[in-house]
């Protein structure tokens, strides 16, 4: 059943994180990956996880989310430990192994570089926790905007974008359906060699191909129906959503950024 | 426009066949008739005679070979009004699956809007507001695939509606849907039509369906074979029969009770019509 | 006690903020040879029921039995079982996906792996069954078929199973009246003449109903009625509760009844409503 899948990474919520405009939110997170650039102490470092970590709670998004975006970094980050323990010299030498030396100056800057790596990952993850991937595309589409005058299309791109979205789940119910349908027929997807299996899928994928072009031309049809025209003017409803929250959104946060850079002084 | 008279659509001597290759493919053969505002049209006809081809006309989908079809009094060749066209005829199909656009029903209810670049904030208003009128507020927020059939064809009804369209053509709206679904959805657009005089064209194979509607026009082979007042057309057994159709059941079985010996009137449509006939036979007995 | 489920409850993604109880404690069996018909509103769980009784689903709790034993989960049982319980899905026509009919009837035969010749028995045998005119059609690309003419291929590419039961979930949807009345002749006489055990699921009752012996009302995934499908019919208040509507005869003969006529509301068909009438009338 579609029910089994989420859309993205999106966490249905109505905290003040969710409402916010997705193209402010996209603007201040970009002010924030700048600055986690720019940060060079441990205390401004921390401070801003403080902030992330309260943006979380205020978004009410359950923590075990957070860990679970946070899983891919755990391995990004071992493996750089690794290295920035064993090939930066500096500072109090802690052991050696044969020929390496293990020193404390590799140690700090390898700690130092995987936190701000988790905190820039903390932000990111508190924008599509809370952003509908529509909305990710339409704030997305208005920043590129200016591409357009170049002919990039843009709009369509995004409306593209709105639609693959749409029947992502509508798709995967099918196939799931398909699947059971053929195996009730005693198709067999599960043994064989590589070529016999990719060979039995052909009673799987034929049908999926089938359908989800019947679909794409009945969509299109009801679009046209609707008025949709390629090239248009067209206006979107979710473009007033820019409300004093918003406002206050970056107001704060270009307050806490100086914050920040007084803590990295 | 003002000029013209309250027809909403009209269908001059309209020709249409489809460019295929060499397979049968359902053609009209000059088509004549009208739709006047607050009209209810169930359109009826065995596969293949056209009836989708018909009401594709109406909303400038398809543009006739031969002959005119005129929505408003403008006809559906004129390109740059062509936004007008869809906004007055908006157009419900079979599979409600393959008809809403968005991600959310708000988003859906707004997509007609936004394609006639309307201000947002009368966009905002007229979601709202349709919601409100077809009792799917609780719904906006939702992902189309987690509503029913049901739900999913009023959505299809309110995102037209939003367009506060002339008239709402229908294909076969309810085939796909349980009883209650289908309920949910005859009463919303018998409500419409009843209540703000939105002109209905409504494809169907279910002659009970048809019944409920004010006019019946039956197509065979592309042509109209019969057209007038439901109690007329659907009570013609013997064409319905010739084209592959059948009447309701009550009146069905009341020609079967005719055949029987039973004197029961001609006109017989619903069930409650049934019933009664019998009953007053049975006390005069 | 030939095929059934006891206590079955089957949750979708279970575990997880998603999970939504499908079915819930489900007891049923079915006689052998019977024609049962699955009635319940869109979302009841007729669908995940029947997929069930075909191992294609996996009870979250409880069991399904078939001819005295349970359905578990081992591979070669299973595949066993759909040899013998065959399951043609909603608008199954939309699985085609080989070049002609004959490799479409073929492809489940073939899955068995018998040899070509009884393959060739297997498809002529289901294609003569289901009543489609000259034999050329197998010849021809599915699609190319009418839709009445897709249904009936697409029941006779799980009828090459040579299955004992027959399940079908929403046979009729989006077909014409004539290809209906010819699907449902094929079911009565699979039913009848080869004794098949028919299993319907099904929200439309007008014509299905004189077909059938027994049924089953699903609602919201739980069973609310069973029995003989006069039984269950006479709920007539419980099944309107339900969102389920009768056979639009057997409302007209309920009317009747209430307004007084002495006719039985035990009726299905045209003809039997007819005579029912004409007699009441006639002793009235």
């Amino acid at each position: 059943m579609a029910r089994s899948i989420t859309m993205g990474q999106y966490i249905p919520g109505v905290s003040i994180i969710h409402q916010l405009n997705p193209r402010f939110k996209l603007l201040t997170l970009v002010l924030i990956l700048a600055l986690l650039f720019l940060l060079e102490t441990f205390g401004a470092l921390v401070v801003s996880l403080g902030m992330a970590l309260a943006l979380f709670a205020m978004a009410g998004v359950p923590f075990k989310y957070l860990l679970r975006g946070l899983r891919p970094v755990l391995y990004i980050s071992i493996f750089a430990l690794i290295i920035y323990f064993f090939f930066t010299s500096g500072g109090v030498v802690l052991f050696r192994i044969g020929f390496l030396t293990v020193e404390s100056e590799g140690g700090e800057q390898g700690i130092f570089i995987i936190a701000r790596l988790v905190v820039l990952v903390l932000f990111s993850l508190l924008v599509t926790l809370t952003t509908t991937p529509l909305s990710l595309t339409h704030g997305m589409a208005y920043f590129l905007s200016p591409l357009q005058r170049l002919g990039l299309p843009t709009e369509e791109v995004a409306m593209i974008m709105a639609v693959a979205l749409r029947f992502i789940p509508t798709l995967m119910e099918e196939s799931q359906r398909l699947m059971r349908a053929q195996l009730a027929r005693g198709a067999d997807f599960e043994t064989g060699s590589i070529f016999k299996r990719a060979r039995n899928l052909v009673p799987l994928i034929v049908p999926l191909f089938v359908s989800a072009f019947r679909r794409a031309d009945e969509l299109a049809i009801a679009m046209e129906a609707r008025g949709f025209r390629i090239g248009a003017k067209r206006t979107r409803m979710q473009d007033d959503l820019i409300t004093f929250k918003d406002w206050a959104a970056l107001v704060i946060t270009l307050a806490l950024i100086v914050l920040v850079l007084i803590f990295n002084l | 426009m003002a000029g013209q008279s309250a027809a909403i659509i009209e269908s001059k001597d309209a020709y249409f066949s489809y460019s295929g290759d060499g397979e049968p493919s359902p053609a009209l053969s000059g088509i004549n008739f009208s739709v006047k505002r607050g009209e209810y049209v169930a359109l009826i006809g065995p596969n293949g005679s056209g009836k989708t081809t018909l009401l594709k006309l109406f909303n400038a989908l398809l543009i006739p070979s031969n002959g005119e079809v005129l929505v408003k009094g403008i006809s559906t060749t004129e390109e740059d009004k062509l936004p007008e066209v869809r906004r007055s005829c908006g157009m419900i199909f079979q599979n409600p699956d393959n008809q809403l656009v968005a991600t959310t029903v708000e988003e859906d209810l707004a997509f007609g809007l936004e394609n006639l670049a309307l201000p947002v904030s009368v966009i905002r208003k007229r979601v709202k507001a349709t919601a409100a009128l077809l009792g799917l507020e609780m719904l906006l927020k939702q992902p189309p695939h987690l509503l029913s059939g049901g739900e999913k064809q009023r959505v299809a009804i309110a995102g037209v509606l939003a367009m506060e369209p002339d008239c709402i053509l229908m294909d076969e709206p309810t085939a796909m849907l349980d009883p209650a679904g289908r309920h949910s959805v005859l009463n919303t657009v018998h409500a419409l039509n009843r209540n703000r005089g939105i002109a209905v064209i409504h494809v169907t194979h279910f002659p009970e369906e048809a019944a409920l509607a004010g006019r019946v026009l039956a197509l065979n082979e592309g042509r109209v074979v019969a057209d007038g007042a439901a109690k007329k057309v659907l009570t013609d057994l013997d064409l319905l029969h010739k084209i592959g159709l059948q009447g309701t059941t009550a009146g069905e079985l009341a020609a079967l009770l005719r055949l029987g010996g039973c004197p029961l009137p001609s006109h017989i449509l619903n069930n409650r019509e049934l019933v009664d006939n019998i009953c007053t036979l049975a006390q005069n007995n | 006690m030939y095929i059934g489920t006891e206590q079955l409850t089957h949750t979708y993604m279970p575990g997880t903020p998603f999970a939504t109880k499908a079915l819930q404690d489900i007891t049923f069996s079915l006689q052998q040879g019977c024609f049962a018909l699955i009635i319940g509103p869109s979302g009841s769980g007729k669908s995940t029921l029947i997929q069930h009784l075909n191992g294609l689903l996996k009870p979250t709790a409880g069991r399904v039995f078939f001819a005295g034993q349970s359905i578990g989960s081992d591979k070669q049982a299973l595949l066993g079982l759909r040899k013998k319980i065959g399951l043609v899905f909603q608008m199954p026509e939309e699985q085609f996906f080989a070049e002609t009919v004959y490799d479409e009837i073929a492809f489940a035969p073939r899955n068995q792996g018998l040899t070509e010749n009884e393959v060739e028995e297997r498809v002529n045998n289901a294609f003569e069954k289901t009543g489609l005119q000259s034999a050329s059609l197998l010849k021809r690309h599915p699609f190319q078929l009418s839709a009445g003419q897709k249904r009936l291929v697409a029941i006779a590419a799980v009828l090459s199973l040579n299955p004992e039961v027959l399940i079908l979930d929403e046979p009729t949807v989006a077909l014409d009246l004539d290809s209906r009345d010819h699907l449902f002749n094929l079911l009565a006489q699979l039913n009848q003449e080869e004794g098949l055990t028919i299993i319907i699921s099904t929200h439309h009752l007008d014509h299905v109903a004189a077909l059938a012996d027994t049924a089953l009302v699903l609602k919201q995934g739980q069973l609310m009625l069973a029995g003989s499908l006069d039984e269950v019919f006479s709920r007539r208040k419980a099944l309107y509760e339900m969102g389920l509507s009768l056979p639009a005869v057997t409302e007209i003969m309920h009317s009747l009844a209430e307004r007084g006529l002495p006719v039985s509301t035990c009726v299905y068909t045209m003809q039997k409503a007819k005579q029912e009438i004409l007699a009441a009338k006639k002793r009235g």
